[in-house]
Formats: structure tokens, C-alpha cells, sequence
């Protein structure tokens, strides 16, 4: 049986026209560590919300460690929270924002003492207990925030966006020690980003949400390699989006831009029928001769973006424009704008989205 | 910009002589007592007076009463308000300026129309008349002066909330097991120590020169004894005007050393 459970669970706001969440149903298991990733007002938080219990459900069931908790109020299931605002109470100091938890529960002074000893150390910033938060940067504000959460010892761990308040640097950092802290403890977490990178380089699972809806569930390699919508396809990472008409479903055969091509994925389509390819940037490339089972397009480079590492090279074919990523060196020959090109592909890289 | 500054000097010294002359000529009346000399004569016999004393402790005594009562009633409530009925905040806002419109004379005689006579609703008797005794008047006393200061408690109060997260430091205390009554006490009540104390002071303020409410349900407070010896004596009210504008600075000062070090904090946090 999975640790939590959420069943068809629904939450629509009074006068509002559509549901925040519909028919959202995710089994988590035990230490495992998902991440609910969509755009804002995909109603991810929402979600994190009602299992915190700061919003009640308007249908479905919540089960935690085999009770349903979506009737009990927040203060008695034992969840751990980290805000994206930190939220540290701004008038104690980091060890007693670490402590409150515990001597709210009615811990000893020495088992208090001990435990925020244990978690200072678990974050690093042992000799910052007497400090006051605004005495912190944002990034150490966070793993204290963080620390505060885990003092409990909560049974789940749910973090809001923790940092999206934080520059680009120290989010990279913190992100592999929340990571790290989690394997450790072998606590149970569920997080919520709107950031893919965050999102695919964390977590164990990936829930892509839209419009309420899940679109998607599976592990980052599936979501960012196999993406079943469309919407999926373009929210996470760059996406090249192909229409295309089916000539011979059987054979994978199909019309892009009136070029001939092959797909691996028209099980269920017809002759004559449109449909939409995606192909990720990286996945094409600049030849001038290819193997006989690759996918050829003749197209003309339209514009060339040196990213350092990336050179991304967008090449218009008919009346799509593709860009593909080619890595960069010192002695790659980059087209000049204007020539005409061949982009190669595997025919296995060309998926159909629904 | 010098024409710009010399208007500027020109109004600030405008206003601070509309102030401070009205205070010079109530302090030099005040030393005036003994003929031809400056002496403190009227201060030594006013605060000499055993009166002055028994109605100033007493005032203290109400001004404190009623700086817990208003905030015990205040403070859950506008908490409340700010995290469930933030629709009703305007209208909260507004019956807590009602006691700018309604006089306190008005407000008085309510008091005593309703309570004089024991209340009793349906048949069963609620409480018994509350102008009886010293100890159900001087309740009624603080109650009157509860509402008087309910503007400048409740906009301190709702400043303060204001100013913190409330709404996200509630849940976080929330998930971290505490109820509301933790919360209240260990979270929100230490971080409005400053929107506390400055409604504080300024309800000491007023009650501590309180008359209408004090004179017409007969307490032997501060106010009433000012005015009493305002129409007794020349020099001695102007000293004890002298004494409340000092008490009253006093107070200021507090209020801005606080907040002072209030911004301090904030300032560092950035």
C-alpha cells in the first residue's frame, strides 16, 4: 500500500467557474521524492495546500500512513512544510525556530537542546543558533526553514516552491542539499516548482499539471524523453513541433512539409491523417550525408544563437522553423545563414503527441 | 532652492510658535504663583494634594485595566479578521472609528440607562445593576474607556498585522502542531510588541485625562479632579498641564525609541 494516497481529489473555490484541482489521483511511496511541476494557477500548490491541510478538499480522500487525514485540522498530521517565503518567526532566534515544533509538542528542555544541535549540524550552520533570522541570507534563512520542518520528525515533507526567492547560484547549491537531506532521512517529499531543471533533477517522480489536470506521472527520464501531451512536450524542455500527414501508418510512413519521413509511433492513425511530430533540439543534426533508416529534411539555416556551451542553429523547412542544438568546439564548421542544409534524425527521436 | 527653504523655515517656524507659546505662557503662569518671583510653588501644592494622588493612581490603575481589556478584545479579533474575514475588514474598520462620531457623553448615558437597572432577558435575570458598587462601576469605567480607545488600538493592531506575513507564519506554526492559542501568544503577540505598545501608550494617554465618562459615573479619577481644580485654583491646574505634557512626551519618546529600533531590524534585513 503507498504511504500517501490522494483519490480523485478536488478542489473548486466558491465562485469560481472552473475547479483549482479535478480528479487529481497520485500514489506516493514511501521516501520517495515527487515533485508537482506546472505554470502558475495550475493549481499544484493547491494540491500541496489540502494535504497540508490549509484548504479542505471539495471531493476525494487524502490517506497518509493508511488513515485518511483530509478531516483532520493541519496542527494534527504531522506534516512538515517549507514555505517559499521561509516563514521563520522573526521573533526568535534560528534554535528556537528550530525548537518550536518540539516544545510545542512538550519535548524536554534537553531533548529540544539536542535535536537542534542535530539539525543545525544537518545543515551546516551549526554556529548560527543564536542569530536572528533577519541576521541571515535568503539561502541560509531556507535551511534553517528547512530544519524547522524536519525537527518534528513529520511523517511527509511538503516544500512550496522553496526557491524561487533565492538567485541562480545558491538555488543550484541548496537544491542538491535538500536532495541530499532527503535520501538521508528517507523522509517522504513532495515539491512543488514551476522550474523543470528543479523539477527532473531532484525527484524520483514527476507530476506535470495543467489547468487542475495531471497530464502526466513518471520519472524524469520518461517525462522529458517520452512526453504524452503535447503540453508536457513544450513545458518541459525545448521542444520542436512538426505537422505532419500520415501516408502509411504501418510503416510509419508520413508527409513533412511534403518531404518524405518516418515515425516509430502511428499505431492507431490512418492514411491522410494530421498529426503533430515533436523532435527535442538535441536530437537533430547538421550532415551532409546520414545513415539510410534517419529521417533527412532539406531545409535553410534562418538563424544561428551561441548559448557558450549550446550552439543553437534554426533551420526553416517549408513553413516550420527547427531549432536543434549542436555542442559546442573550437573546431565545429557552423553554417552560414542562408546556406542550405540537411537536418538528419533517428526516426525513433520523432514522436506523435496526443 | 534657497526660496524653497527659506518658505520651509518660514512655516516650520509658524507652526512651532502656534505650539510652543501657548506651553510658554502656561509655564510661566505655572511658576507664578508666589508675586514677583519664578518659584514651583503650585507644583509642590498640587502634587502635594493627597487628591492628586489618590485620583492619578487610580487613573494609572483604570489606564491599565483597560490597556488589557481592549487588548484581549482587540487583538483575536482583528487576527481573526485579517486570516478568515478579510472582506469584513472595512467594516470592522468602521465601527472601530465609531467612537470619533459618537460622543462620549452619549456612550455614558447608555451605560447608565442599560446597566443601572439589572438586565434581564426573558425572565431570567443576566446580571444584577452594575452602578451599584465601586468594583461594577469602575468595570463599567474601563469598558467606557475601552471603547474610547478602540480607534487607536485597533489601527495600531491592524498596522502591525499588516506589517508580518501573518497568513504564512500562521501555517507554519500550524505544521509545526501549534493551535491557535500558541500561535497567538508565541508568534503574532511578540512580533506586534510594537503596534502593541504604541496603542498602549496612546490609550494610556487618554484615559489617564479622561472626564466625561469618569465625571458622569462618579469615579474618582484624574480627569474629573483636573477640571474640579481648574475651577478652584489658577496656578496649579497649569502645573499639572505642565506635568501631563511631560508624561505625554515621555510616552512619545518611548513610542519612537521602539519603533526606531523596530526599523533598525528591518533595515538590516535587506
Amino acid at each position: 500500500m503507498p504511504f500517501l494516497q490522494l483519490a480523485n481529489v478536488r478542489k473548486l473555490y466558491p465562485n469560481a467557474a472552473a475547479a483549482a484541482v479535478e480528479n487529481f489521483s497520485l500514489d506516493v511511496e514511501a521516501g520517495e521524492f515527487v515533485s508537482l511541476l506546472g505554470p502558475s494557477g495550475c493549481g499544484k500548490t493547491t494540491t500541496l495546500r489540502m494535504i497540508a491541510g490549509f484548504e479542505s478538499l471539495t471531493a476525494g480522500q487524502i490517506v497518509m500512513d493508511g488513515k485518511a487525514i483530509e478531516e483532520m485540522r493541519p496542527n494534527q498530521r504531522n506534516i512538515g512544510m517549507v514555505f517559499q517565503s521561509y516563514a521563520l518567526f522573526p521573533n526568535m532566534t534560528v534554535a528556537d525556530n528550530i525548537g518550536f515544533g518540539l516544545s510545542v509538542g512538550g519535548s524536554t528542555k534537553a531533548a529540544i537542546q539536542e535535536r537542534v544541535r542535530e539539525m543545525l549540524a544537518l545543515i551546516k550552520l551549526e554556529e548560527l543558533g543564536a542569530r536572528y533570522p533577519y541576521q541571515l541570507s535568503g539561502g541560509q534563512q531556507q535551511r534553517v526553514a528547512l530544519a524547522r520542518a524536519l525537527a518534528i520528525r513529520p511523517k511527509l515533507l511538503l516544500l512550496d516552491e522553496p526557491l524561487s526567492a533565492l538567485d541562480a547560484k545558491i538555488r543550484v547549491t541548496l537544491r542538491t542539499d535538500i536532495r541530499a537531506i532527503q535520501r538521508k532521512l528517507g523522509i517522504t517529499t513532495l515539491y512543488v516548482t514551476h522550474d523543470q531543471e528543479e523539477a527532473l533533477s531532484l525527484s524520483d517522480r514527476v507530476v506535470v499539471m495543467n489547468h487542475g489536470l495531471i497530464e502526466q506521472v513518471g520519472d524524469p527520464f520518461e517525462i522529458y524523453n517520452f512526453p504524452r501531451t503535447a503540453y508536457v512536450a513544450q513545458f518541459v524542455g525545448t521542444l520542436n513541433l512538426l505537422d505532419a500527414v500520415v501516408v502509411e501508418p504501418t510503416t510509419g510512413s508520413v508527409q513533412i512539409q511534403e518531404q518524405p519521413a518516418h515515425t516509430t509511433s502511428l499505431q492507431d492513425c490512418s492514411p491522410g491523417e494530421r498529426i503533430r511530430l515533436a523532435v527535442r533540439p538535441e536530437l537533430l543534426a547538421l550532415k551532409s550525408t546520414g545513415q539510410a533508416d534517419e529521417n533527412r529534411l532539406a531545409g535553410v539555416v534562418e538563424n544561428i544563437a551561441f548559448l557558450g556551451a549550446v550552439v543553437r542553429i534554426q533551420v526553416r523547412v517549408g513553413e516550420a522553423l527547427l531549432a536543434l542544438d549542436e555542442f559546442n568546439n573550437p573546431q565545429l564548421a557552423v553554417p552560414a545563414v542562408g546556406s542550405p542544409v540537411f537536418v538528419y534524425f533517428a526516426r525513433s527521436s520523432c514522436l506523435k503527441l496526443l | 532652492m534657497r526660496r524653497i527653504n527659506w518658505f520651509a523655515w518660514l512655516w516650520f517656524t509658524l507652526g512651532a510658535l502656534y505650539f510652543v507659546l501657548p506651553l510658554w505662557g502656561t509655564l510661566i503662569f505655572s511658576l507664578q504663583k508666589r508675586r514677583g518671583v519664578l518659584s514651583l510653588d503650585a507644583y509642590s501644592a498640587a502634587l502635594g494634594d493627597p487628591r492628586f494622588v489618590e485620583t492619578f493612581v487610580f487613573s494609572n490603575f483604570m489606564a491599565i485595566c483597560t490597556i488589557l481589556a481592549s487588548l484581549l478584545l482587540i487583538v483575536p479579533t482583528a487576527y481573526w479578521v485579517h486570516m478568515h474575514l478579510p472582506r469584513w475588514r472595512p467594516v470592522v474598520e468602521f465601527v472601530s472609528l465609531l467612537p470619533f462620531v459618537i460622543p462620549a457623553i452619549v456612550l455614558v448615558f447608555g451605560f447608565i440607562k442599560l446597566y443601572s437597572k439589572p438586565i434581564v432577558l426573558l425572565g431570567i435575570p443576566l446580571f444584577p445593576s452594575l452602578t451599584t458598587s465601586n468594583l461594577s462601576t469602575n468595570l463599567l469605567l474601563i469598558a467606557g474607556y475601552t471603547v474610547l480607545s478602540l480607534p487607536y488600538m485597533y489601527r495600531a493592531v491592524d498596522n502591525g498585522l499588516r506589517a508580518m506575513d501573518v497568513a504564512t507564519l500562521t501555517e507554519a506554526a500550524q505544521s509545526l502542531g501549534a493551535g491557535w492559542w500558541t500561535i497567538l501568544w508565541r508568534v503574532i503577540l511578540p512580533n506586534l510588541r510594537t503596534a502593541l505598545l504604541s496603542g498602549a501608550l496612546l490609550t494610556f494617554a487618554i484615559v489617564v485625562g479622561e472626564l466625561t465618562i469618569a465625571t458622569f459615573l462618579a469615579r474618582p479619577a484624574f480627569g474629573p479632579y483636573l477640571a474640579l481644580l481648574g475651577n478652584h485654583r489658577a496656578y496649579e491646574p497649569a502645573a499639572l498641564a505642565i506635568v501631563s505634557f511631560l508624561l505625554t512626551w515621555v510616552a512619545m519618546g518611548l513610542i519612537d525609541r521602539v519603533t526606531r529600533g523596530t526599523r533598525d531590524v528591518v533595515a538590516g534585513s535587506h
